[in-house]
């Protein structure tokens, strides 16, 4: 299983577009937190105001995470690499949980480090101009940006199993992403429509999302963080293990 | 030794290969034959595991392919050069082969410098030939030193000089004793390199035996004789029941009769002989009369 690891560690560092999408994903949310920190109005922006921005923003970074996870698998299959892939580890088992925990692994890593670097940037700046943002003063909003980092290694494996399942880089990126912003919003109003109360806290996403959002759980109308996420966590667990089963019966 | 036993494999209602059963012996280089869409490519896939066959199955030195733990130490296999991602350097393509399978860095540098890349190993694919890329496949399937090798035309695309280079090694490897398989439509080359034949023929095998065997069997014969009194000779050999065929002025071409016939006829009309040599038909003709039954893309004239 090492040696697996080692080989999907190389292939993940060795393609630039996935250090592209990683730097992107760290640097969207930091330019966005600067310049708010820099052009509001210090006094404005406490700490769990920076924490709402913050994963407000990392949203972006969890998508293009799962981008990488998605196209971790989905580029296997176009450039046909799949088949010497499993030709060195036919037991095609390791190979998937391995591109899995590597998957996983950095999309919690990067958006840890994005989470870091921007409330810790963030912070620094608006204290330079008269703020008061205190890490310790957020209370229960501080869970949000640990809820936003699973957030990003749930949506990371999301990826990588629609990858697995759709096999096309553009159609899995397409899902990934259209998914959140269109395909719920349609799926809840046709619920709503329906007659059902309130379908929305059930679509896997916006349950998801929960984990990163500083009010989780204030309201009745959502899952909450821990659930939500857990609910989000248990969708893209069934995704990827029909992705698993599709890709170790099928022919490569 | 490579096993095949049994193999069926179904893409909808059409069998790619049906029941094919051979063998691949080791010390030799073992050519696989047959028309496009023979099969030749899904058996090969379905040797490895890649393709799930319906039935049957194949084993490395009794092993499956499957219970390999690391497979690249035991058979290396290029199905196709162009299985590689294009923003990735040739050296990074074959660090990931070697990490898979425990083998260091170093062993990497190594078949750069056997295939000859060494000097553009950290070019990114994409600016790769298809003659580089068919170096970097054979540096992959060199990696692990392996004791059963698998190629799917693997000359495809090398220049002259690329597909001497192949030949050369494939019969060394098999000189040392290694299992060979090789699927070629260079027909000349494959009647250079092999020493065993596996030709099929819409999934199904035509013959498995040596090349030798395989052009006796379906080859043109005929005995070439040169003379200056070849009209006297030819005269008596149409008698004696021959065919033959003139080339120029004083050679022909004798059908029927074997260089001993030819000889004795001549000795019995004391005629001169300035050639007398038997011809056998090229690989590519016995091929071709071998499969023409089970060409699944015939060609139409040219008008």
């Amino acid at each position: 299983m090492i040696d697996t690891l080692r080989s999907e560690w190389i292939k993940l560092r060795t393609v630039r577009m996935n250090a592209v999408l990683a730097i992107i994903a760290v640097g969207f949310p930091l330019v966005i937190t600067v310049l708010t920190a820099l052009l509001i109005d210090a006094d404005d922006m406490d700490a769990e105001g920076l924490i709402g921005l913050v994963t407000g923003t990392s949203i972006v970074t969890g998508m293009l995470l799962g981008v990488i996870g998605a196209a971790g698998i989905t580029s296997e299959f176009g450039f046909g690499t799949i088949r010497p892939t499993f030709a060195a580890t036919p037991k095609r088992s390791r190979v998937l949980i391995a591109k899995a925990v590597l998957t996983v692994v950095v999309g919690l890593v990067v958006e840890a480090v994005m989470v870091a670097l921007c409330f810790g940037v963030g912070s620094v700046l608006l204290n330079s101009r008269g703020g008061d943002v205190q890490f310790a003063d957020a209370g229960d909003a501080r869970w949000a940006l640990l809820g936003i980092v699973v957030f990003a290694g749930i949506v990371s494996l999301l990826g990588f199993g629609l990858g697995m399942l759709i096999r096309s880089t553009p159609a899995a990126i397409a899902v990934l992403i259209l998914w959140p912003l269109v395909g719920e919003s349609i799926v809840g109003g046709l619920l709503i429509a329906a007659g059902l109360d309130n379908p929305f806290k059930w679509l896997p996403y916006n349950a998801g999302i929960n984990l990163g959002n500083p009010d989780a759980g204030a309201g009745t109308d959502s899952l909450g963080r821990v659930w939500g996420g857990l609910y989000f966590f248990v969708v893209t667990a069934v995704i990827t293990a029909l992705g698993a089963l599709s890709t170790s019966k099928r022919d490569a | 030794m490579i096993t095949v036993q049994g193999l069926s494999k179904r893409f909808g209602a059409k069998f790619a290969v049906a029941d094919l059963s051979f063998q691949v012996a080791p010390g030799r280089v073992t050519g696989f034959l047959g028309p496009n869409g023979s099969g030749k490519s899904t058996t090969m896939r379905c040797m490895l595991g890649l393709d799930r066959p319906d039935a049957g199955g194949t084993t490395f030195d009794g092993q499956p392919y499957a219970q390999l733990d690391h497979p690249l130490h035991q058979v290396g296999a290029l199905l196709d050069a162009g299985y590689v991602h294009p923003g990735r350097s040739g050296r990074n393509h074959l660090r990931w082969l070697a990490a898979s399978n425990g083998l260091p860095t170093s062993r990497v540098d190594e078949t750069l410098a056997v295939v000859g890349l060494t000097e553009v190993g950290t070019k990114r694919v994409r600016t790769y030939s298809l003659g580089m890329k068919q170096r970097l496949g054979l540096a992959g399937v060199l990696l692990g030193d392996p004791h059963t090798i698998i190629l799917d035309e693997p000359a495809n695309g090398l220049d002259p000089e690329g597909i001497r280079w192949i030949r050369d090694v494939l019969t060394h490897l098999a000189g040392q004793g290694r299992t060979i398989l090789v699927s070629s439509h260079l027909l000349s080359e494959m009647a250079l390199m092999a020493n065993s034949l596996i030709v099929i023929g819409k999934g199904q095998l035509i013959e498995e035996c040596s090349v030798g065997d395989f052009v006796g069997r379906y080859g043109d014969h005929w005995v070439r004789v040169a003379s200056p009194r070849i009209g006297t000779l030819a005269e008596a050999l149409r008698a004696g029941g021959a065919v033959v065929t003139a080339v120029d002025d004083i050679t022909v071409e004798v059908r029927n009769a074997t260089a001993v016939d030819v000889g004795e006829l001549a000795a019995r009309y004391q005629v001169t002989l300035h050639e007398l040599s038997t011809q056998t038909g090229s690989l590519e003709d016995a091929f071709l009369k071998a499969t023409s039954s089970v060409q699944e893309y015939t060609t139409g004239a040219i008008r």
